[in-house]
């Protein structure tokens, strides 16, 4: 059972992020908190709360190395938040947005951090140590509606984004005196800040979720149309694989090794993704078994009292959506909206992840020896 | 290229596109007195005009896939004859029908519904509603 641990701990979570050595959890509880829980002596215990924002908390994340936790809010504010003996201590990063900011992700050196915003911006943030402030670069171009998802490649300076215009980007978010050029990767015509990439044009419909595979040679994101699209070979001749599946759309995603994705949204069961031998992806199964309560029902109550409207029939008496729910078997109960990684540093492989979504749980997985996702 | 001769390269294809259609409508005409519906409904369903904008060819496709879904009889048998590759085209054709509001076309319409829905998932009814490029 690859569900380890499920944690009911609020009623409704919009996103959370990890301590660096795991034994803390922040979370914002759907309002404009961030709730830090820490697990000591068998139960989950709330250390700290940070209130800072005035609305809504749409993204946190909590750096590896430096311990810092981000977070971006729809009141168009990011805070930086220091650990300074018990307290955290915020700073405000002013990020000159005109609407909310929906995502936030540390870069792989921890020394930026990408803001995705309503505003059809995105902001690179990065610290200026004379005046001891967070300083905002925006790429205002490209983007023709709010940016859902940003993800960095592994060499710091290339960021993926995904948009409510259905497409992904690549830009480069080089910085003077931030960021050093590394000689022989790219030409210095790409490295100019906020120079695009590339655009990928696949999807009609909402983009979510965007993520590099570990290596950075591989790229995926899922739309709102039920389909995940695999791009290799990004910087060179980017080749795109699509996947169209039989459920519903998926809200996040996650490379679990270079061959193998998780898929993670409305279906309230994460969805793995494989690519086999020939480099062709494919979705391979549900992460959980899912117990079918009733032997004709295949979508649950709620879908069978819908259909049965629908074809003017009377289905399956029993709709008691509760019981139902629960005779399902799997952890989450409603969508499911953000899964990170939870490997140690260094892992090229992660063997271990969470999930949070609006049912307020955060749910630990992991993959046993059995489950082949070796390169 | 002129704006003037990128528009009249545009109409010819539109033209192109009209003929394509009739021929297909003689075809599935054939394919039905031949008593082979789900073969009708193949070569209906087969490019269909999603890329264009020319709601000419659209209608012109759609009475063509009409013609061939209401012929359609044994919907389990269609199904076990019907490639997955034809399936969210389908769907979207499925919608267009139960558009329409007439009684015997939505009758037809959902009877396919329920069982491709069945055979494809609600990922097919996902496509065809968040594809609004792509347009039938």
């Amino acid at each position: 059972m690859p569900a380890v641990e499920v944690h009911q701990l609020a009623q409704c979570i919009t996103c959370h992020a990890w301590s660096p050595d795991r034994t803390m959890v922040a979370l914002c509880p759907n309002n404009a908190e961030v709730h830090i829980y820490k697990f000591t002596m068998e139960k989950w215990e709330r250390v700290h709360v940070l209130f800072k924002h005035d609305q809504i908390i749409s993204g946190i994340d909590w750096s590896l190395r430096s311990n810092k936790i981000v977070t971006a809010s729809h009141d168009r504010n990011s805070y930086v938040w220091n650990h300074e003996g018990s307290e955290w201590v915020p700073t405000l990063v002013i990020l000159r947005l005109n609407r909310a900011a929906l995502c936030v992700q540390w870069s792989p050196k921890e020394n930026k951090f990408a803001v995705g915003s309503g505003a059809k911006t995105v902001c690179i943030c990065y610290y200026e140590p004379e005046n001891n402030w967070w300083v905002s670069k925006l790429i205002r171009k490209r983007h023709d509606s709010s940016v859902t998802s940003v993800a960095w490649h592994p060499d710091n300076i290339f960021l993926a984004t995904t948009s409510t215009d259905g497409k992904c980007r690549v830009f480069s978010t080089f910085i003077k005196g931030v960021d050093t050029k590394d000689s022989g990767t790219s030409s210095s015509r790409d490295l100019k800040f906020g120079e695009q990439i590339v655009q990928l044009d696949l999807s009609s419909s909402w983009s979510f979720g965007v993520k590099w595979s570990p290596s950075g040679n591989t790229l995926a994101y899922a739309g709102h149309n039920s389909t995940v699209y695999f791009v290799e070979d990004v910087r060179n001749s980017p080749s795109a694989h699509n996947v169209a599946y039989r459920n519903l759309p998926l809200r996040d995603l996650l490379f679990v090794s270079e061959r193998m994705v998780i898929g993670v949204g409305f279906d309230c069961n994460p969805m793995v993704f494989t690519k086999d031998d020939t480099g062709l992806w494919s979705f391979a199964k549900f992460l959980e078994e899912r117990k079918t309560a009733q032997s004709n029902s295949k979508y649950g109550s709620q879908f069978s009292e819908a259909f049965g409207k629908l074809y003017g029939q009377s289905r399956h008496g029993v709709n008691d959506g509760v019981d139902s729910l629960r005779a399902r078997g799997i952890a989450h109960e409603n969508t499911i909206t953000c899964i990170i990684p939870l490997q140690k540093e260094g892992d090229k492989i992660v063997r271990r992840f969470s999930s949070s979504g609006l049912d307020g749980k955060v749910v630990i997985w992991e993959l046993d020896y059995s489950t082949d996702i070796t390169e | 290229m002129g704006t003037a001769a990128a528009a009249a390269m545009a109409e010819e294809n539109i033209e192109a596109m009209i003929l394509r259609i009739e021929h297909k409508s003689k075809k599935i005409e054939n394919l039905l007195k031949q008593s082979k519906p789900v073969e009708a409904l193949k070569t209906a369903l087969e490019v269909s005009p999603t890329n264009t904008k020319d709601q000419r060819c659209k209608s012109a496709n759609w009475i063509v896939v009409h013609r061939a879904m209401m012929a359609i009889r044994d919907v389990d048998g269609m199904f076990s004859s019907l490639d997955p590759e034809y399936y969210d085209i389908l769907m979207k054709y499925l919608y267009r029908g139960l558009a329409t509001g007439d009684r015997p076309t939505c009758d037809q319409c959902l009877r396919i519904h329920e069982k491709l829905t069945e055979k494809a998932g609600l990922g097919c009814i996902l496509r065809s509603l968040a594809d609004t490029v792509n347009t039938v």
